[in-house]
């Protein structure tokens, strides 16, 4: 195998078999969840760009999502304009509010970050939730369903390739930050801020940069998946559980690696899947028994595996290769 | 809630009744701060699972007061001692191994938690509204123009007694002065024999019996549900921030500003947008005094 290929054997193994996946199967149900794990991979991928690869741990990243739901659900609904529109729209706001966070934040580490950041995603739930006049306040927005490519009204075989084209994208994102210039300094910028500064870094810069770009990427998918699932609701699109979502993935899968959050997400997103359907019938709700496991494996893996599912096989690989 | 609007202007002087909420209400935040605080100070964690035992609290004051009509006063006698045995347990089986990791790290571990006893509660208890209704609640007390409900009285005649012997404890007593000693420096008061793991189980087990009581005390004034947690401990959040992350005087004047903020903000503009006002607030204090008010500068870029 060329050194290329066997370097994105994964990847070409995990996108590779969600492009048959339709080949094979017609069954919606398999169809819509296979859109999902895409959809929180390539957000989880999203959040990797400024979590992962720059450090900046965020726990208010649901607040770009719902910026890029609330967008094109509010173009559709009140200008009577393309989601695509909506898209662009949510993707300058969110360029625009990653800009202004970073910034602003530039000077704060650990939990003082993840501190402010939370509070960004809830002055914007409560606002979304309380603007009653122009985002329909708690009701929420439902998105009508028109049929067509321009207004992202399209089949459940339309929507995998459109997600996989966007984790393609994401993937290619995280590829560029592991083996570029920009991405080796990061990675000086998340390892040791000084020593970076030091070689003549330009760290709040790139800083700045990779919680706007990830901020951006985050919107994109936020628009998609409001369109995709047909429902916006500020207490969902703008929870700290959904922030946590993105990390949990993430870590899972991989912090800082261009393959790791869509493993976190195959894992999670399946989880949730096989859940929902053993708890169809029961009343209260199968969220609640998914977001126990989901907080305790967090607590595990961050413990004991902190690398993720790719550093576990890296090292396995290691001692393979040894043997 | 606010009886300023129930009673209407002619009974009740508003600049007296705004300074009356502001205090009393800011006792009760101090209260759930103190612990978060401490908890931070000593071992250097953000909790932020903190909020999920005021809720436990609630729910443990609910529970007391449906079965067996207890009130929630008495509730306290259990509660102190329960939740202590609670975050005993919790500090030695999720935080004793990520004390000395990353932030990161830390910060996941408390996030995690904090999603597992939400959906616990939900799981267990359903996501209804609930409500404990003792006697008290429904008493009405005026006194030099301002009128306040005897439980809010009550509250925070006790948490303003709790957080005074918890004052007391740190300055007084020995444990307290080998609790500021590891505070200050982890590594000297290793070297002068201090069991920091000891310490470290002690301050977790105090900083939860804080809030879980919290919790029992204010069960009459607010709604009980999983998520009840998340308002307040967003609110201590801006409390500790405010008066810079370990500094447990800093913590109760910071209680006062955001008890202030929440009730002149909601007089003028309406209970709906109150929380707009601290959060605003709170983004203010860590984009521009990111060490608290009257915090050391530079603490924040040092990620302590």
């Amino acid at each position: 195998m060329p050194p290329a290929l066997r370097r994105h054997a994964g990847a070409l193994a995990v996108f590779g078999a969600a492009a048959v996946v339709p080949l094979v199967s017609r069954d919606n149900y398999f169809l819509d969840s296979v859109v999902l794990i895409l959809l929180w991979g390539a957000l989880s991928a999203a959040w990797n760009v400024a979590g992962g690869y720059a450090g900046q741990v965020s726990i208010g990243h649901a607040s770009f999502f719902g910026i890029g739901a609330y967008a094109a659900a509010l173009a559709g609904t009140r200008f009577n304009a393309s989601p695509w529109l909506g898209m662009l729209v949510g993707v300058a706001i969110s360029l625009a509010a990653g800009l202004v966070i970073g910034y602003l934040s530039n000077r704060l580490k650990g939990p003082y970050f993840a501190l402010a950041t939370i509070a960004f995603s809830q002055v914007l739930l409560i606002a979304a939730s309380r603007w009653r006049g122009f985002t329909s306040g708690s009701e929420g927005i439902p998105v009508p369903f028109r049929p067509g490519f321009w207004t992202l009204g399209l089949g459940h075989v339309a929507w995998l390739y459109m997600a996989l084209a966007v984790c393609l994208l994401y993937y290619a994102v995280g590829v560029y930050l592991e083996r570029s210039r920009v991405g080796y300094q990061l990675a000086g910028v998340r390892e040791d801020e000084d020593a970076a500064e030091a070689l003549g870094i330009a760290t709040r810069r790139l800083k700045v940069g990779a919680i706007a770009l990830s901020a951006a990427l985050t919107s994109m998918c936020g628009t998609l998946w409001a369109q995709y699932v047909g429902f916006v609701d500020a207490f969902y699109v703008f929870s700290v559980d959904l922030s946590v979502r993105f990390a949990l993935n993430t870590i899972i899968g991989g912090t800082g690696t261009a393959l790791g959050p869509f493993l976190g997400s195959i894992l999670i997103t399946s989880l949730e899947t096989y859940l929902r359907a053993a708890f169809a019938g029961a009343t209260s709700g199968y969220t609640g028994i998914y977001l126990i496991i989901y907080g305790v494996v967090l607590i595990l893996v961050v413990r004991f595996a902190p690398e993720g599912l790719t550093g576990i096989a890296a090292r396995l690989r290691g001692r393979w290769a040894r043997a | 809630m606010d009886p300023a609007r129930t009673l209407g202007p002619a009974q009740i002087d508003v600049v007296a009744q705004l300074a009356a909420s502001t205090v009393l209400l800011g006792g009760i935040y101090a209260l759930i701060a103190v612990g978060l605080t401490l908890i931070f100070g000593i071992m250097r964690v953000v909790n932020f699972a903190h909020g999920e035992f005021l809720m436990l609290g609630m729910y443990l004051a609910f529970w007391a007061f449906t079965i067996f009509s207890l009130d929630p006063y008495l509730v306290l006698f259990v509660s102190i001692p329960l939740f202590f045995l609670v975050g005993t347990g919790i500090y030695v089986l999720v935080m004793r191994g990520v004390i000395n990791a990353s932030h990161n790290v830390q910060i996941f571990t408390t996030v995690g938690l904090s999603t597992a006893l939400q959906n616990v509660a939900l799981v267990a208890w359903t996501g209804d509204f609930r409500f404990v209704r003792p006697w008290h609640s429904s008493v009405i007390i005026r006194s030099g123009g301002a009128a306040f409900n005897l439980s809010q009285v009550v509250a925070f005649a006790i948490a303003l007694a709790l957080t005074f012997c918890l004052f007391a404890f740190m300055k007084w007593t020995h444990t307290g002065r080998v609790m500021r000693a590891t505070a200050q420096d982890r590594d000297a008061a290793t070297l002068m024999g201090i069991d920091t793991d000891r310490i470290y189980r002690l301050t977790f087990a105090i900083g939860i019996a804080c809030v879980g009581s919290a919790g029992v005390l204010i069960s009459p004034l607010y709604q009980v549900y999983p998520t009840a947690g998340l308002q307040f401990v967003l609110l201590s959040y801006v409390v500790v921030v405010l008066g810079g992350l370990g500094d447990m005087v800093g913590a109760m004047i910071g209680s006062l500003i955001v008890a202030g903020v929440e009730v002149i903000g909601s007089y003028f503009f309406g209970t709906a947008w109150k929380e707009i006002f601290y959060f605003v607030l709170f983004i203010g204090v860590l984009v521009f005094r990111p060490a608290g008010l009257f915090g050391q500068r530079g603490a924040e870029t040092l990620g302590v």
